[in-house]
């Protein structure tokens, strides 16, 4: 792993102990200019989570507890009379000046207010009353969801889901890591402890250096080939999308830049495919298989690039 | 290409229904012509190719390929310009005329070999070869004739019987002189030559399984069937479906394709009603002509030694009466010949006319299958001779990111016969504990394998050294560890690397 991300996943581990991969996992993302759904139980720490993500990579962070009556305008921004200047003027909402922002229970909200931060999310731009505010760069939303008390809420449809880039899930600690982590809280917070260790213009650097990374064609065919598979399987309603496809090469330079590559083998897709693909696959109704199932039958079935360019050369 | 078949489809089909009308009508002209037809320009173009014209260009300039596409109407003299053609030959009136480069035909025959080669390269077939496609269609044009002269002319078709009278015979005479000079005893076992035979059926199914190549089957089964017809023995039709049977379930890929398996059944349904309708047999006038030669040779060596052969009071002329019974329709069974006898009359009763003709387009099929069946497992070696240097050629490349790809892939293939690694897993999992140390030398390649693959990084020289070493330190483990079936395998392979 690339020395700068090792030491922001040290500064992390402070507060959350035992999840290293779930954590590299979302920094991956970050670096991939894209947003994280997590799908989680209460009290995990997710906004803990988020914070030390702030904290460590100098974000600017937000954080948006969504009920029913939270509106739109709440989220980005809305203009008032302003009696001095006989004019409207903006106030700027939630989204305008976060870098990182954490939608929490995201299916409480209201499916408008939904829309609105999704738009945000894939356009990075606020409108209000026919004046586009661009977002600060990075942005990257962390969005959870959880189905306890999920009674009379509404989780994100399928279009929806699309625009985002993972799906995780932190789940429980394990019992070291418990046991470590209600040692550590016995006096003092350790969020404080978390220091800025890559500033934010680096960040935005390191983004551009995941831009770079080259996906020979051989890889692309790969990812098409993948992702025709999953809308062909049988148990499969809607396989991933060509989205889904665009994403998943761009998950995947990421996930080679932070192995310190910088080009994409095959063995960078086959590692980020399940948390890309999973929320894009919908099964078919009275179906016993999991989407998981269908992506490790796409996976098995599906040439991998080594193989397919051997297959030429077969005798 | 398909639409190529289906022309000679046609074109056979034609030539049979013509056939048949002045057969009946009693009419000669059109025949007399006939076998001339295949060659006519008019008839090759619109039969066999059409498609070459309308075929998706795949490749190359787009434009080129619009190019010949709208030179489709031009004047037979000229064609569309091609890169490499004579800049002198551009024809630049009608050039202009039509805004598309148009060069001269030299010859008519010049633009059909063009079309041919280029079909073949369409085909994918191989764009270094254009010469075979000319090959096959002069074999096959002169199958064509062969066919029809011989369905055509009464004399020609004696002549083919005679013929093949002849080679009978001689077979026969190989079979006298050695039973002559190779007496056995009548109660001796047949045990060893029975093994003997078994050893070498099961040597060559032995090679067509390690060699993996349905070909060999294919020639397995038509030397069966030639065994048959050739010595005159028949096993009973039933076995022979069985046997063929048996023999397409081997030849069809799996998984099963509905079309190879519609295929495979048709293949099926056709022998079924050949082999039940023309049971090989032996003619009489077969029977004349080896009864003959073998009399002759008995005079031979009577002649030679002086002393007359101790055949049994009678055996000669019982014989001749025998051959004569046949001739004649007396047929009494003869309890020393195992194989069945059919006379003329028989067989006119027996079998309809058209009979005759389809043993005849059968006889003819299986003496060019017995002339290239020699050939046969040398022409499938060399190919995979030819292919197996091109690989190994890469090894030598200039782009040594090319070279270490393809030596990786050797490794891994190697790795793969060996039941060491499969398919689609990632390399990490595959079982690299082939010797101590070897998954450490492994690791690193695998890293330098990607990085050559999926990288544009320039490669070093020693890089390649490396690749080459594991390669050899791999060949040299597994040749060591391999099992014996693993190892023929593997010698198989390595022949042709060498």
């Amino acid at each position: 792993m690339r020395p700068e991300m090792e030491k922001v996943l040290a500064e992390i581990e402070k507060v959350i102990a035992g999840k290293r991969e779930v954590i590299t996992k979302i920094l991956t993302a970050l670096l991939a200019d894209g947003h994280v759904l997590l799908d989680d139980v209460p009290g995990v720490g997710k906004t803990t989570l988020a914070v030390a993500i702030s904290r460590a990579v100098g974000l600017a962070y937000k954080r948006v507890q969504f009920t029913p009556d939270v509106l739109p305008s709440d989220l980005v921004g809305f203009s008032v009379y302003s009696k001095e200047s006989g004019g409207f003027s903006y106030h700027p909402g939630a989204l305008n000046d976060a870098n990182l922002l954490l939608g929490d229970e995201i299916n409480r909200a209201s499916s408008k207010t939904q829309s609105a931060l999704l738009e945000a999310m894939e356009e990075r731009q606020v409108t209000v009353d026919g004046v586009t505010h661009p977002l600060q760069k990075p942005f990257l939303v962390i969005a959870t969801q959880n189905s306890v008390g999920a009674v009379g809420t509404q989780f994100l449809p399928y279009a929806q889901v699309d625009r985002f880039l993972v799906r995780l899930s932190l789940g429980y600690p394990d019992y070291a890591a418990q046991m470590e982590m209600l040692k550590n809280r016995q006096d003092t917070n350790p969020i404080g402890q978390v220091q800025c260790v890559v500033r934010k213009d680096a960040l935005i650097s390191m983004q551009e250096q995941v831009r770079q990374v080259i996906s020979k064609d051989v890889i692309l065919d790969y990812i098409t080939r993948l992702t025709m598979a999953s809308r062909a399987h049988a148990a499969a309603d809607v396989g991933i999308s060509p989205r889904g496809a665009l994403f998943l090469d761009r998950m995947s330079k990421a996930h080679a830049w932070m192995d310190g590559r910088d080009y994409v083998t095959g063995g960078d897709v086959q590692a980020v495919f399940r948390d890309v693909c999973a929320h894009r696959v919908l099964l078919k109704e009275n179906c016993d298989k999991t989407a998981d199932d269908v992506l490790n039958d796409v996976l098995k079935t599906v040439e991998n690039p080594d193989r397919h360019r051997r297959g030429l050369l077969k005798q | 290409m398909k639409k190529r078949y289906v022309g000679y489809a046609v074109w056979l089909i034609l030539a049979c229904l013509l056939y048949f009308f002045e057969n009946n009508t009693g009419t000669r002209i059109v025949l007399a012509c006939s076998w001339m037809l295949p060659f006519l320009p008019v008839i090759r173009r619109s039969l066999f190719e059409k498609d070459t014209a309308s075929q998706q260009p795949k490749s190359i300039s787009q434009t080129i390929k619009t190019f010949a596409a709208r030179a489709e109407d031009v004047p037979g003299d000229v064609r569309a310009y091609l890169p490499g053609d004579s800049v002198n030959r551009i024809h630049w009136k009608l050039s202009a005329k039509r805004d598309v480069l148009l060069v001269r035909e030299q010859a008519m025959e010049k633009t059909m070999e063009e079309a041919e080669s280029q079909a073949v390269s369409e085909d994918g077939l191989s764009e270094r070869h254009p010469i075979k496609k000319p090959l096959f269609q002069i074999v096959f044009s002169a199958l064509l004739l062969a066919l029809i002269l011989l369905l055509a002319i009464p004399l020609a078709w004696q002549g083919t019987k005679a013929l093949l009278n002849r080679l009978f015979a001689a077979s026969e005479a190989v079979n006298a002189y050695a039973y002559e000079r190779l007496t056995v005893p009548a109660d001796q076992p047949v045990w060893l030559s029975a093994f003997l035979l078994g050893l070498a059926l099961l040597s060559l199914l032995g090679l067509a399984l390690l060699s993996g190549s349905r070909l060999l089957a294919l020639c397995l089964m038509a030397g069966c069937v030639l065994f048959q017809v050739y010595f005159g023995l028949a096993f009973p039709a039933w076995v022979n479906v069985s046997l063929f049977v048996l023999h397409v379930l081997w030849m069809i890929r799996r998984p099963w394709e509905k079309a190879a398996v519609l295929a495979a059944a048709a293949g099926i349904a056709a022998v079924s009603f050949t082999v039940l309708l023309i049971c090989p047999g032996v003619d009489a006038a077969t029977e004349t002509a080896s009864e003959s030669v073998r009399d002759r040779l008995s005079q031979i060596a009577q002649s030679i030694t002086g002393v007359a052969q101790e055949l049994p009071a009678g055996e000669n002329e019982a014989r001749r009466a025998h051959t004569q019974s046949l001739i004649t329709g007396n047929q009494e069974a003869r309890p020393d010949r195992e194989y069945r006898l059919v006379t003329a009359e028989e067989k006119q009763i027996s079998m309809p006319h058209w009979v005759n003709y389809l043993r005849i387009v059968l006889l003819l099929l299986l003496a060019v299958a017995l002339v290239v069946f020699p050939f046969l497992p040398f022409a499938v070696l060399n190919r995979r001779r030819k292919k197996a240097l091109e690989a190994r050629q890469a090894f030598l490349s200039e782009d040594i990111s090319e070279a270490i790809t393809a030596i990786f892939q050797h490794v891994t293939a190697w790795l793969e016969a060996t039941g060491n690694g499969e398919g689609n897993l990632p390399y990490a999992q595959w079982r690299a504990d082939i010797s101590p140390g070897y998954a450490e030398r492994f690791a690193p390649c695998e890293k330098l394998f990607e990085e050559a693959a999926y990288s544009t990084h320039e490669m070093r020289e020693e890089q390649r050294q490396q690749m080459l070493d594991l390669l050899n330190e791999t060949e040299r483990i597994l040749q060591r560890k391999a099992g014996w079936k693993q190892r023929l395998r593997l010698r198989y392979k390595e022949c042709l690397w060498v």
